[in-house]
């Protein structure tokens, strides 16, 4: 074994930070512009709704580790679907995590080369940040998660800042109607901010970690400030977005947060085109979302294929992302592909966690009846 | 483990090489910095500066304002530009083609402002001429658009006394809206002329002219969506600005109470402008209400006769003001509405969308034909805090 940095150990609140880096990715620029086409001046009760709806998923989540305290999905779910059942549901998991990577790298290409690097092709572009990632994910958690929670405090703030010189052009009317007309609508669109949300599943892979010293009660509360946390910087995102564009606007540009951005100027400075400065500060959160979520793949594959090192798995798994990153090769097929993984990663935690969850409270209680 | 250093040496080696450089890397002293666009059309097609179209018709002369990237050592030069011009359909197919009359690439990141002829607005919308800026990555959302009556390459030939580059004077001019109340150019660049386009809204620009090697901003060219359909002159727009509450500061003239024939000037410092839809039993109509605050700035006559100090002739003054601005507003009113049966930059829509979407959904899609009989009620109040230096 080589001399990674192995953790067996992690509080309540370096899960939270987990969840809330992992989260917070890409998707901050891909997504509003889906969403707001969808549900328009009522997107800011989407992300509200959207908050609630995943913290459930993330609750139901914790519940299910509750039940296998020193185990992750990988050796639990066999045992609760049954062999082929169980391996069905860990591919489904880490084939979640797949498809999130692949839709990331090239969203990332494709916005960085057009508003960058305009001659550099984006297949040189996502080669170099898949090497950063995978160098990363090559360490054990406990380097990953010093890595996250040091962009935590460094990169989010800069991200954030830069955001909201942005509040220079808002104009609240364009906020207005409020609330809006289609409430259905609205609440359905909750579920459309999956993509935002996504990442909360990785808990079901560090739960062991956590619940050594922490109860259920505790790890929900603090697990639900990272969704608290979360739900703001979404809302600052769609509100600040609305309100600087216009939904009209918004819904006929492919990457709303950049326009944004790039309509702030900063009279009497010398800083502009402040697009540029938001991409410096968003290659990082990207960075480290992306390395986390490759880290969560191979140590899955390692745990289900029994191997000691997560490492062999991730090298092999490398070519598969860059390979499936690059195989999308256009912006339609990568809205099509954003969709089936939402539909896959609401499915996943609206039905296959909260019945395996009725499944192991049905399986535990028939146990205990036995041996009564 | 030798052969292992050996391949891990070449590995470093190779990414060395190949993360040395900066793929995209332009230098500064290989680029042309395009700081303004004039779009003409096509009169006069001038062969050695066009080029074979496959497609489309010479309809546009587009011409760039470049700057001189000089050594310093020439003060004397008379300007610090120089311009580039082509003739084609495609804006785009343009200025690459431009690129047969340069040495340097051309670079459009620093472009200040685009001046349109409104010859070209009369036969083609804005959209279309604006679409290749809205596209390109390079473009700001900042730029600033005029329109002018006359031709616009002259206006990117001028060459400021001040010596600024051309393109920067220009849109500096616009930048000083907000003390100069007969020029619309709050939210008139390129970002917000777009954000107009997809909201279906009409659009206003600054009008700008030359005449006689001086270059003025005023008025605005008024646009139906896209559409050009005339321009709005001065004093329109100074009573748009109010009525909307867009100015940040603004110069109102009255005829002096006491000695006629001479002029009296509030300065306007503050205001705080509400312009409110309401509906009642199905009847829409929008009140105003104004408030501006600031001091007297000039008094032309007989100063003994206009005493400054006695209260009551401030009341007189405030009032007179306040009528002054109330008939500013009406006059705009009667332009925008009567003559040019336009919502101007869809203020009074997106009122009505945002404080009463129910009578909105009724009415959008007849809302051009409703508007100009939809009545307006101004009520304005003048304060005025002080009296300058002098009584």
């Amino acid at each position: 074994m080589a001399k990674l940095e192995a953790k067996i150990h992690m509080s309540e609140w370096q899960l939270a930070i987990v969840v809330f880096v992992t989260c917070i990715g890409a998707q901050i620029m891909l997504t509003p512009r889906g969403l707001i086409d969808q549900v328009k001046n009522g997107a800011w009760i989407s992300v509200l709704m959207g908050g609630m709806y995943f913290y459930t998923a993330t609750y139901f989540m914790l519940r299910l580790g509750k039940q296998y305290p020193d185990e992750t999905i990988v050796e639990y779910a066999p045992r609760i679907f049954g062999r082929i059942g169980g391996g069905i549901v860990i591919f489904w998991f880490n084939f979640l995590f797949y498809m999130q990577v692949i839709t990331i790298f090239y969203g990332v290409g494709r916005i960085i080369t057009f508003y960058m690097f305009d001659r550099t092709p984006p297949e040189v572009v996502v080669l170099a940040l898949l090497v950063v990632c995978t160098y990363c994910a090559l360490q054990d958690w406990g380097t990953i998660l010093r890595i996250q929670q040091f962009l935590f405090v460094i990169a989010y703030s800069i991200l954030i800042l830069v955001w909201l010189t942005s509040i220079l052009n808002f104009q609240p009317e364009n906020l207005l109607p409020l609330w809006p007309l289609d409430i259905k609508g609205v609440a359905l669109g909750g579920f459309t901010t999956w993509g935002m949300y996504s990442g909360y599943e990785c808990v079901l892979l560090l739960l062991p970690l956590v619940y050594r010293k922490v109860s259920l009660a505790k790890l929900a509360k603090t697990v639900g400030v990272a969704f608290v946390g979360l739900t703001i910087v979404f809302m600052l995102i769609i509100v600040l977005t609305i309100g600087v564009l216009t939904v009209e606007d918004a819904k006929n540009l492919p990457f709303p947060s950049l326009i944004v951005i790039r309509s702030v100027e900063l009279p009497g400075t010398f800083l502009e085109r402040l697009e540029n400065y938001l991409l410096v500060t968003w290659i990082p959160v990207v960075f480290d979302t992306l390395a986390a979520m490759m880290f969560f793949m191979a140590e899955v594959c390692m745990r289900q294929w029994r191997y000691a090192d997560h490492r062999p798995v991730l090298l092999m798994l490398v070519p598969i992302i860059y390979v499936g990153a690059m195989l999308i090769d256009n912006p339609q097929v990568g809205e099509i592909l954003g969709k089936f993984t939402m539909w896959l990663g609401l499915t996943f935690s609206f039905g296959v966690v909260p019945m395996a969850l009725l499944l192991a409270w049905w399986q535990k209680s028939k146990v205990g009846k036995d041996c009564g | 483990m030798a052969k292992k250093k050996w391949i891990a040496c070449a590995l470093i080696t190779f990414v060395c090489i190949m993360i040395s450089g900066c793929w995209d890397m332009r230098e500064l002293q290989d680029r042309n910095f395009v700081l303004a666009v004039a779009i003409d059309k096509a009169d006069d097609v001038k062969s050695v500066e066009t080029f074979v179209q496959p497609h489309g018709s010479k309809r546009y002369r587009v011409s760039l304002q470049i700057l001189k990237l000089s050594t310093g050592g020439d003060q004397k030069e008379e300007s610090r530009t120089f311009i580039k011009s082509n003739t084609g359909e495609s804006i785009f197919e343009m200025v690459r083609d431009m690129l047969g009359q340069s040495s340097k690439s051309l670079w459009f990141e620093h472009v200040q402002v685009i001046i349109i002829s409104d010859a070209v607005l009369k036969e083609v919308d804005l959209g279309e001429i604006l679409d290749f800026f809205k596209r390109d990555s390079e473009m700001r959302s900042r730029i600033k658009i005029y329109v002018t009556s006359g031709k616009a390459r002259p206006i990117i030939e001028y060459s400021p006394p001040s010596k600024e580059p051309g393109g920067v004077y220009l849109a500096n001019i616009s930048r000083l809206h907000i003390k100069n109340i007969h020029v619309g150019g709050a939210r008139t660049d390129l970002g917000y002329t777009i954000q107009y386009f997809y909201n279906k809204s009409n659009v206003l620009l600054p009008r700008i002219e030359m005449a006689d090697k001086v270059v003025k901003l005023g008025g605005s060219a008024v646009f139906k969506k896209d559409k050009f359909i005339g321009y709005a002159d001065d004093y329109a727009i100074a009573g748009l600005k109010m009525m909307l509450g867009t100015e940040k500061s603004a110069v109102v003239t009255i005829d002096s109470p006491k000695t006629p024939g001479h002029q009296i000037i509030f300065e306007l410092f503050r205001h705080d402008t509400t312009l409110t839809p309401h509906v009642e039993n199905g009847v829409i109509y929008f009140t105003d209400e104004i408030s501006m605050y600031g001091n007297v700035g000039e008094i032309q006559g007989d100063i003994s006769e206009n005493d400054t100090m006695d209260p009551e002739f401030i009341r007189t003054l405030e009032t007179a003001f306040a009528e002054e601005i109330k008939n500013n507003i009406y006059y705009a009113d009667k332009i925008f509405k009567n003559e040019m049966r336009v919502d101007a930059i869809s203020k009074f829509a997106a009122k009505l969308k945002a404080h009463e979407p129910d009578t909105w959904e009724q009415v959008k899609d007849h809302w051009d034909e409703l508007y100009p009989t939809i009545p307006l009620y101004v009520s304005v109040n003048v304060t005025i805090r002080n009296i300058g230096s002098h009584k």
